[in-house]
This record gives structure tokens, sequence and C-alpha cells, in this order.
């Protein structure tokens, strides 16, 4: 694997994005997955230039971390950006592996969802100290600094622009959008379509019956959020979708949060993307079986004429957008 | 007592081709006990594995039981819990014993897991079997099926993690992970709990060298389990939890390096397992 140490004014032409954990739920080590990968979500975007933004801090952010500590961060002179989809275990679960918290000097801003009740800090928080983990946030060595996002904020980070927008997930997820250097990539998990449940705070024990049709003011509400993450995806050079499920899939757990191929394809459609790249895989889909659904939605798109590429992640993955700098 | 492992790795799961082969897993560790008894050991992310392995059987029709015995909460023992299918079964029933002053802060801190922050679950009521939660009293036996536990605390960095001994008729199985033990080695309660263990599957973190500079995180070198072993007079000695980065070449050092302490130390006949992902043993 190319060593991915990175200091500012390295002469990236482009913007790059490597992704370095791709599965949905919880790790699944393993011969089956040796190809697309076990580590739970993780995606690097690094702008021209100028240091990493990172997107969810599941297990696949341990070698982010790693393969960071060859450059300015091993000196305590990094600075890194963690935007957090949400706080789900698979993708937090790596946060305390992050090797760069533990140098002096460092700076790591996390940026996720402002919650109704609780400051953003004492959730992750909870998570790292006692009983659950034995080295608490307050220890670490490096600057760490919480930062709460309403849904709709545009904001800008070392000279990339962040857009964010909300979806349809158990306790609310948010979707980004990076764009810099003249490129743009969409980060789109973990959503549920937004056609036949809402998801918000409450917990809902039965599945709804998909295609059944919802109350106006529910129905309403689920295409606002869908017009406002299509017009965030809107021309984006790639887009990054949870397509945990099978169309199978989807009809026994609606409820459960995650999207199909199709939903996904759709909103690539409507938005013009030029790459969609299928992501948050199901734990125990094998090797085999992402390459078939690969396989077949590709066909799809190229029997439909759609415009973009489709993709399938996998760990180590690295694309490379916009234009030549 | 027929004995399967499930996940073998500490900290934090670590998929890869480098641990095909003992596996990235997390610690969980299946008994089936002579009478037919379910015990799971730990709950990391090799749990899912094991109740997809259930399902086929009794835990799929809602009529299976087992208990499950906690060594403490951190992450790595406790992440399998919302992946372990069986436990949304109706009418399956479970019995947790795990390391809190009282049965009710232990679920408490179940629960804090479970809460909508972080799981979709939101909380240990929407599991659908039967769940119970009971504390350990440290030293004192209980019993499931044909084997008694007894449980003690032993000391994990800042925190203390339990050890088990099962016993069934003149056999004995010792489940002793994340331990760091302090300079002067094992206390005479741990190897009392140790003592003649026909299995004692010990924490096996580090080579000496980490483990020296990891001190205060509280897991063993191969040299803290060979003299545990040895001290304790075990007949076979299970490696268990590696580092997260140790590549299946790194284990297979590890496991010859343990081979040499043991003989050094005078454990020569002492049985040597490194544990593996899919490993049964029979005792």
């Amino acid at each position: 694997m190319a060593s991915l140490a990175f200091t500012p004014g390295d002469n990236l032409l482009r913007m790059k994005v490597r992704f370095w954990g791709v599965r949905g739920s919880i790790p699944v080590p393993g011969r089956q997955t040796n190809r697309y990968g076990g580590n739970t979500s993780c995606v690097e975007v690094r702008p021209r230039g100028r240091w990493p933004i990172i997107i969810d801090a599941g297990t696949g952010i341990r070698r982010l971390g790693k393969s960071l500590m060859d450059g300015a961060f091993s000196e305590g002179a990094g600075v890194a950006h963690v935007l957090i989809s949400h706080t789900h275990w698979d993708h937090i679960q790596g946060l305390p592996f992050f090797a760069p918290f533990y140098t002096r000097g460092n700076r790591v801003h996390v940026f996720a969802r402002q919650r109704e009740d609780t400051h953003l800090q004492a959730v992750f928080a909870s998570q790292t100290e006692d009983p659950y983990f034995p080295v608490p946030l307050s220890s670490l060595r490096a600057d760490i600094q919480f930062n709460e996002l309403v849904e709709g904020t545009c904001f800008q980070l070392d000279g990339a622009k962040i857009t964010c927008t909300r979806l349809n997930h158990p306790w609310i997820a948010m979707a980004y959008r990076i764009d810099a250097d003249g490129a743009s990539v969409v980060y789109c998990s973990d959503t549920a379509p937004f056609s036949d449940v809402l998801l918000e705070h409450e917990f809902i024990k039965t599945p709804p019956t998909v295609g059944s049709p919802l109350p106006p003011t529910v129905a309403e509400k689920l295409a606002t959020m869908r017009e406002a993450l299509v017009a965030m995806c809107r021309g984006a050079d790639l887009l990054i979708y949870d397509t945990q499920f099978t169309p199978d899939e989807y009809r026994q757990r609606p409820h459960w949060g995650h999207s199909t191929p199709d939903d996904a394809i759709a909103v690539a459609r409507e938005a013009g993307v030029a790459q969609l790249c299928l992501y948050h895989h199901a734990p125990m889909r094998t090797d085999e079986q992402q390459d078939a659904i690969l396989v077949q939605y590709r066909d799809l798109c190229v029997r439909a004429g759609d415009p973009f590429e489709v993709l399938a992640a996998y760990e180590g993955l690295e694309l490379v957008l916009g234009d030549d700098g | 007592m027929q004995i399967r492992f499930w996940g073998v790795r500490g900290s934090i799961p670590a998929p890869g081709p480098d641990t095909n082969r003992y596996g990235g897993n997390t610690s969980c560790v299946s008994v089936t006990t002579a009478s037919g008894h379910q015990i799971i050991i730990d709950m990391g992310t090799g749990l899912m594995h094991l109740g997809n392995s259930l399902l086929p059987g009794d835990f799929g029709k809602g009529r299976g039981k087992a208990a499950i015995l906690l060594s403490h909460s951190h992450w790595d023992h406790i992440q399998g819990l919302g992946f372990f299918a069986p436990v949304f079964i109706p009418g399956n029933q479970f019995t947790l014993w795990g390391h809190a002053k009282s049965p009710s802060m232990l679920e408490g801190i179940l629960e804090g897991q479970m809460n909508p922050n972080f799981s979709p679950i939101y909380t240990l009521k929407n599991l659908g079997a039967t769940f119970e939660v009971k504390a350990v009293v440290a030293g004192v036996p209980f019993e499931i099926g044909s084997v008694k536990i007894t449980g003690r605390p032993n000391p994990h960095g800042s925190t203390t993690a339990l050890a088990f001994r099962l016993e069934e008729g003149d056999r004995s199985f010792v489940y002793a992970s994340d331990v760091g033990y302090p300079d002067d080695g094992p206390s005479a309660e741990t190897l009392a709990l140790y003592r003649d263990a026909t299995v004692l599957l010990h924490d096996t973190t580090y080579t000496p060298e980490h483990q020296t500079r990891r001190r205060n995180r509280g897991f063993s070198s191969y040299e803290d389990a060979a003299g545990a072993a040895v001290a304790a007079g075990a007949r076979h000695l299970v490696m268990f939890h590696y580092d997260q980065d140790y590549t299946d070449v790194d284990v297979d050092a590890l496991r010859d390096a343990c081979r040499e302490a043991l003989d050094r130390r005078g454990g020569g006949n002492i049985e040597l397992t490194a544990a593996a992902e899919g490993l049964e043993l029979e005792i």
C-alpha cells in the first residue's frame, strides 16, 4: 500500500477520496470479506494541499490514523477534520484508535449534528470512559474540539466548502457535501429511502408495509428531505450512498434506515452526478455477492443510458476527482 | 465440555487477509456442557457468528436457553450483543452474569450502549428474548446444568475483569482474558482460581517488549501467561486476545515464543494452543 503521508503543500494535483472502511452495522473480519474489506465506515477526503477531511470514524479510521503518522501528525503539527454522519456505533467505534489523538500538538475538529438534549462532547465522552473504554477523551494528548451542526448549515474548513442536510435514519443522520479544488463529493449514509417511513426519534417496533400510503404530513416531510438531498447532490463528481439492502431485504426491514442501489440510482439520476459509489455494505454480504450486486446495477445503468459510472466501495479504493489542476 | 472460539482478538476487530487464520473478531467463546447447557463467555463481534450458527436449532424457534458470562464491559467484550440474532427472538431465555455491585448497575451499563445515540435498538427492553442480568459475587460459585462456575476479579488497567472457572466433574476450564498483573504476579486468590485447570485460557495480548511499553493498559504478555500456567499447575494453556496489530505470522511467532517460555519455566509438560476462530476443544 502506498504511503499516504500528508503535509500541506504536497503537490497533489486534484482532490482525492480514499475508502478505509466500507461496511455497515458491525466489522466483519474473515476470508469472505477480504476484497471489499470488513472495517466499518470511514472515508478520507483530501483536497489539494490541505489537511484531510475524514467522514465517519468506524473501525477503518484506525489504519487511516496510522497512515497519517508518517507525516506532520507524528510531529504534533497535524490538523484533521472529522465529519460524523451520526453516532451509531459503526460510525464512531474506531475513534479512540485514531493514532493522531495520542500526540500532543495535533488538532482534531469533530463535527456532528446537534442533539436536542445532550452536548456532542458528552455523547462521545460517555463512550470512551469507564466502564466502556480504558482511555477517556480527557486524557488524549491532541487538542480535540467538538462542533455541533444544524442541517442546512454551510461552512468553510481550511478552504473547502462543507454543506450538510439531514437523512431518514433512526435518531437522524447527516449527509455532507465537500467542494474543493473545483471538485465535489457527497457522502450520504445512513438513510432509508424517503417513501415508506419517517425515521426520527421514535423507536419503530413493527415494520410498516412497503408501498402503503403515508399520512400527507409525513409524506410531505419526507419529500422535502429528499428534495434537499437531491439539491445538495446536484452535479457532484462523486456520490457515496448507503446501499446496505437488496430490494428484498428492504421490504423486510424498511424501518432500519438503509437504502437499496435502486434508491441511490434514482437520486444520482435526478441530481446529475458523475459517479455513484455503493457503500455501507451489509455485514453478511460476501465479496462474491457484492460483485454480483455491482454487475447487476452497472448493467442496469448502462442499459438505461445513465451518464454516470457505478462503483462499489472497497477498502483501499482511491478516487481522484475533478479536472487536472 | 465442548469449547469453541468465535472471536479471539483484543480491543477492536481486525479485518483483513493478514488475520484470516486466527481471525479478527473480538472476544467470544462458547461452552456446551455435558448436560447440554449452552454457556457463552463475552460478547465481542464473534457473538454475531455464534448467534447465526444457533438459529437452525432451538434458538431459531424461540426455545433456546443460554447463560452469558461477561468478564467486563469494555467495548470489545460487549459490542456483539446488538447483532446476536437469538436475542431478538421471543421465547429465548438468556441470563447474563457479570461484574457489578448490583444487577441493576450492570443492566444500566448495558443500557448505556443500547441507547439511541449509539444503537438503533434504543433499549434492552426491545430485545425480544428474556434477558435477565445477575451480578457475580467474587468467589461464590453458581451452577449451570452440570457445571459449577466461580468468578473472581483480576486487575485490568484502571479497572478489573472477571476470570471464570468452570468445573464439570474432575475437568475444569478457566477463562482469564484481559488481565495485567502487578509486578509480583498473580495473587494467591487468582492462582487458586487457576489451580490445576484442565484448560487455562489466558490473555496473551502482547510480546513482553510491547507489554512493557503499554503496561498501564492492563494486558498480559505470553510470559505472564506462561508464568501463571506453570505456577497454577495448569495442564493446557490457550493463548487469547491478540493485539489488533498482530498478523497471523506475528501470532505464530507469539505461540512459538510462548512454548519456549513454558519450557524454560519448567512447564514442558503443559500443552499449548493458540486460540483461533472456529477451533474446538473438548475437555
